[in-house]
């Protein structure tokens, strides 16, 4: 049999390929004459749905002629093809901005467009502005949310066996060992695995830790050089994290972040340190009753610390045709309206404005309610981010093997401090 | 009897004609659309961007791979990893798949064979989400059937990583083994059947010399992609796959420096060296393959 | 040759008298048990997690995690994965996309590559391994590095979001691999056929075409290879084209996965829903490439 194949598969290749070209094409700032239509990045799948149904449309109806279009991106591929496409010319008007080395890499890079004189900064104070900065201090991101972690815990089970919050440290160990010794629940939902290190670092040492090392302090301390990450109040506080161990779920070198979350969720754990975008990942369709406590304290009346991170802001594309438009859009992101509607949308994303948002979710206030009377620090990583050997990656890395076998938390310190060593330059000395 | 190998109809110039008349369109794809981005991006290598500045640096992002203890130190410690990822590949998958490939040859199995052939296709169709997803699943320590957490200790990571990913292609080196039997031609088995052959015997004495250059190409193309591997590992361990870096690779080393992980800035510069490294190493190995076991490639013309 | 024919005339004489009795003895075997009892246990092998996926992909979030082995029951069944997933309202587009790319590029592919390795193998000048050669090194090129490269220039061509640019990138990283397996199989064709062609009048192109049928096999398989990773490539659609309307099944699936945790029920109904299309493509093309194949060719 004659095959026609090869010409068969051409022609029909060529066929397509003309319907394909004539399919797509370019995508945003389509529609009417008069309309824009913004397209708006972002590293949150899972918010899609709450952006265009409660958000957008309160900012479309006051401003007709202005469209915005939700286009987020896998969280892990996010910064990858955001770079990318700022190189490439293809990023959208709108930019969800990493706190950090990360966001100003873009923004000395010339990405994104200097907010030097806009209006709406006067809303929040030069510390949230300053996480959004350039290295001179000019504001780049309007702050949009700010996250904090500490510890969910599963009120059901500790009305069953009788537990009271814990505040102190070794109050938190006795609560824990009665967890285990009763058998019926796992302690902790808390795992792990390397893919998921960044909990061990995140929700583990950077939220009991700064009670170790009285927050601000000692961060600034590692920052400026006056610190080294082997002092006691930082090796105590890798004691701490270590001490936890006996109280993982089984297998927890294998246990991922999602699992944790699962477990508690299902109700089979009784406590899960988290940060508090999970809220509305444990109640809801759990069903479960859950609280929140801070981070334990050394010893009894000692000053709170607790972590509140800068998480995301929102800036404008330098290479946007629409900023006008975009303006309009962050003015009104800027504004407490859109602080109210946001907090309580996404419970356990904080507003950064001065002005703070009332809250509906009542966990959302509880945890919000941790901050007051606590000295709030940001993750200790910002400027120490980056380097050769990479900080977060190496302390990660030996968190995660502190925590599955028998490395010790000096070990840790001196490893991370003599990563520290061999670039930051404060540290040097 | 004696097999004219060259076509003697045309003369060089005409042959020449032909040549670049069939392969031009494939050319202008390939060099289009892949060799001239990967060029351009290879050159970058040779600069340092400071601040959206570039400036020419020459061989300095080399000699800092290869020198900074650091870098170094995990470059080399990803080329063993990947050399391992490749050896359990190599081990595992070529006897199963030679073995499928026999299988779903054999006389045993004559109208099911279509069947067999797809089934034992299907996972190479699986996204990496999936493959990461259900596997983990039945390994879990929580939710799974084993208890031992695989996944997070340094010894069995990698193992376990390179299971799963011969799990899923398995298929390839089977339909490239079949594909082989099955161009065997007919009348040779006939043949052999008539004279009184098993099947075991007319596997090893006959179908397997005539299959054998299959292996090459398949040892080749499983070094190239493990070489390049990274979807399943990225997928399942992050940018800086651990426990202890035992499961980073040269795609993961590339990555992380190329495009940064986590709050990590990459560096394009450094990254392009990096992957014209890998690159480098690549070409050399298979030149150095091909050259020498050139002899034993060479199909048998039938 | 003339060895053959006589085995063949010995094999054709003798065929038939193989008593239907000596057939069925064949047939059932302990070794035939055994041959398809080792299949079996790949075929689980392999079908049983895709199963556990579709299985759990029924089940509510809760579900999925309280127990992955089991059936959905009463209390775990749901379809509210499924139906999360076509409240995306444009699956149908997402599919027409991955299928449009998918064939298109395999399409090209398999036609350029074959054409260019008939070539290679058949003219036998310098500058033949030359090019082979050049080709075999794009099967070692990474691809991810030169995305932003390609990226300015399909900007700068005005093809950002069209799938016509993922069909072109596609196409170019593809036919590396295809010319040089293609090549492998094309050398395996007897030089006589090519040579009694152009004897009998024919011109190159038609030679190629009398040819192309020995080499189904390779077709097969270059089709084969070269589907699979443009189906569940997620890193060039999401750089080249993101939009709405070019979004690729594998694309769209990443809505699902959110920065902390994922919609696992969505998810998994939406790669379930991705991944069959693919199947039904690759089991078309080996049908149509591998079928027929049992007549051999060494007539």
């Amino acid at each position: 049999m004659k095959s026609r194949i090869a010409p068969v598969a051409i022609t029909v290749a060529a066929v397509m390929m003309a319907l394909a070209g004539c399919s797509g094409g370019s995508g945003d700032s389509g529609g009417g004459s008069d309309q824009v239509t913004l397209q708006f990045e972002s590293w949150r799948p899972e918010d899609a749905a709450i952006w265009n149904s409660k958000i957008i449309p309160v900012f479309e109806k006051d401003n007709p002629g202005i469209k915005v279009q939700f286009a987020p991106t896998k969280a892990t591929e996010y910064d990858a093809a955001l770079k990318t496409r700022l190189q490439g010319g293809t990023a959208g008007d709108l930019i969800t901005c990493r706190s950090g080395a990360l966001n100003r890499e873009n923004i000395e890079a010339g990405f994104i467009e200097p907010l030097k004189g806009f209006t709406g900064l006067s809303n929040f104070d030069d510390l949230s502005l300053s996480y959004w900065a350039s290295t001179n201090g000019d504001p780049y991101c309007v702050p949009v949310a700010s996250v904090m972690a500490a510890f969910f815990y599963n009120k059901d089970i500790f009305t069953e066996l009788n537990l009271s919050v814990p505040k102190t440290n070794a109050e938190y160990m006795s609560v824990l060992q009665a967890i285990k010794s009763n058998g019926k629940y796992v302690p902790l939902a808390f795992g792990a695995t390397p893919g998921d290190a960044w909990v061990l670092a995140y929700m583990g040492l950077y939220s009991e830790g700064p009670n170790y090392w009285h927050g601000e302090e000692g961060r600034q301390g590692l920052i400026d050089g006056s610190k080294k990450f082997t002092d006691p109040e930082f090796v105590q506080a890798l004691a701490a994290l270590k001490s936890w161990t006996p109280f993982m779920p089984d297998g927890r070198a294998s246990v991922t972040y999602s699992d944790a979350t699962q477990l508690f969720a299902l109700g089979k754990a009784a406590i899960f340190p988290s940060g508090s975008w999970d809220i509305s990942a444990v109640t809801g369709s759990t069903g479960l009753d859950v609280g929140v406590f801070a981070p334990p304290l050394p010893k009894a009346g000692d000053q709170l610390y607790v972590q509140s991170h800068p998480d995301m802001g929102i800036g404008i594309n330098a290479a946007s045709q629409h900023k006008k438009e975009a303006q309009v859009f962050l003015n009104w992101v800027a504004s407490p309206a859109f602080q109210t509607i946001y907090a309580n949308a996404l419970p356990g994303f904080f507003g950064m404005g001065k002005e703070p948002a009332k809250l509906d979710n009542p966990l959302a206030q509880a945890w919000a309610d941790l901050k007051v009377g606590a000295e709030l620090t940001p993750r200790v990583e910002d400027i120490l981010s980056g380097g050769n050997p990479d900080f977060e990656t190496t302390i990660e890395n030996s968190l995660q093997l502190m925590m599955t076998t028998d490395k010790s938390p000096e070990a840790v310190a001196d490893e991370t401090q003599k990563g520290l060593e061999n670039w930051y330059k404060p540290q040097m000395k | 009897m004696r097999v004219r190998t060259s076509n003697s109809i045309h003369n060089a110039a005409t042959k020449y004609r032909y040549l670049m008349l069939f392969t031009l369109p494939a050319l202008i794809f390939y060099v289009v659309f892949a060799v001239y981005p990967l060029f351009a991006t290879f050159v970058i290598s040779l600069f340092q961007t400071t601040n959206g500045d570039g400036s020419f640096i020459g061989l300095d992002n080399y000699v800092y791979l290869f020198t900074d203890p650091t870098q170094s130190g995990h470059f080399w410690h990803a080329l063993l990893n990947n050399l391992e990822f490749f050896a359990i590949h190599l081990i595992v998958q070529l006897p199963i798949g030679l073995l499928l490939a026999a299988l779903i040859t054999s006389d045993a199995v004559r109208r099911l064979t279509g069947f067999y052939r797809t089934i034992l296709f299907i996972p190479a169709t699986l996204s990496v989400v999936i493959v990461g997803f259900i596997w983990r699943m039945i390994i879990s320590p929580l939710w799974g059937i084993i208890g031992f957490p695989l996944l997070g200790t340094e010894a069995t990571a990698l193992p376990t990583l390179s299971l799963m990913s011969i799990w899923q292609w398995i298929g390839i080196p089977m339909i490239f083994l079949y594909t082989a039997l099955i161009a065997i031609p007919k009348d040779i088995l006939e043949a052999a059947r008539v004279d009184g052959a098993s099947g075991m015997r007319t596997f090893w004495a006959i179908k397997f010399p005539l299959i054998r250059p299959q292996f090459g190409l398949i040892t080749i193309l499983t070094f190239i992609w493990t070489m390049n591997g990274f979807d399943l590992i990225y997928s399942l361990m992050g940018g800086a796959p651990g426990p202890n870096y035992s499961t980073d690779i040269l795609g993961t080393f590339f990555f992380r420096t190329f495009f940064g992980f986590n709050n990590v800035v990459g560096d394009t510069d450094y990254g392009a060296a990096v992957a014209t490294v890998i690159f480098l190493f690549i070409l050399i190995s298979t030149a150095g393959y091909f050259f020498v076991l050139q002899r034993r490639l060479k199909p048998h013309e039938l | 040759m003339s060895q053959v024919s006589v085995s063949r005339r010995q094999a054709t004489r003798t065929a038939p008298d193989e008593s239907r009795e000596a057939r069925r003895r064949r047939r059932m075997s302990p070794s035939v048990f055994l041959v398809h009892g080792v299949l079996i246990f790949f075929v689980v092998m392999a079908l049983g997690p895709i199963l556990m996926t579709i299985m759990n992909s029924l089940k509510t979030q809760q579900g999925i995690f309280s127990g992955p082995f089991q059936l959905p029951t009463a209390t775990t069944f749901s379809i509210d994965g499924y139906l999360r997933v076509t409240q995306l309202g444009d699956f149908g587009t997402l599919y027409f996309n991955s299928a449009t790319v998918t064939i298109v590029t395999t399409g090209l592919t398999v036609g350029l590559a074959t054409i260019a390795a008939f070539a290679i193998v058949e003219y036998k000048i310098k500058l033949a391994p030359v090019l082979s050669g050049f080709f075999i090194i794009g099967i070692m090129l990474p691809v991810r590095l030169g995305t932003v490269s390609l990226l300015q220039m399909m900007s700068s061509w005005n093809l950002v979001n069209t799938t016509l640019a993922l069909i072109l990138v596609y196409t170019g990283m593809s036919l590396p691999l295809g010319v040089a397996l293609m090549v492998t199989y094309f050398r395996s064709v007897p030089q006589e056929l090519k040579d009694a062609a152009r004897i009998d009048g024919a011109g190159e192109v038609q030679t190629l075409s009398i040819v192309t049928p020995m080499v189904r096999p390779g077709l097969g398989a270059v089709a084969a290879l070269t589907m699979l990773p443009i189906w569940n490539d997620l890193w060039f659609p999401l750089i080249l084209a993101p939009g709405r309307s070019t979004q690729t099944v594998t694309l769209g699936v990443q809505q699902f996965m959110g920065q902390y945790d994922s919609d696992w029920p969505a998810l998994l109904a939406a790669l379930t829903l991705g991944t069959i299309p693919l199947i039904l493509l690759f089991l078309i093309f080996s049908k149509q490439f591998i079928k027929g194949l049992s007549e051999g060719y060494g007539k």
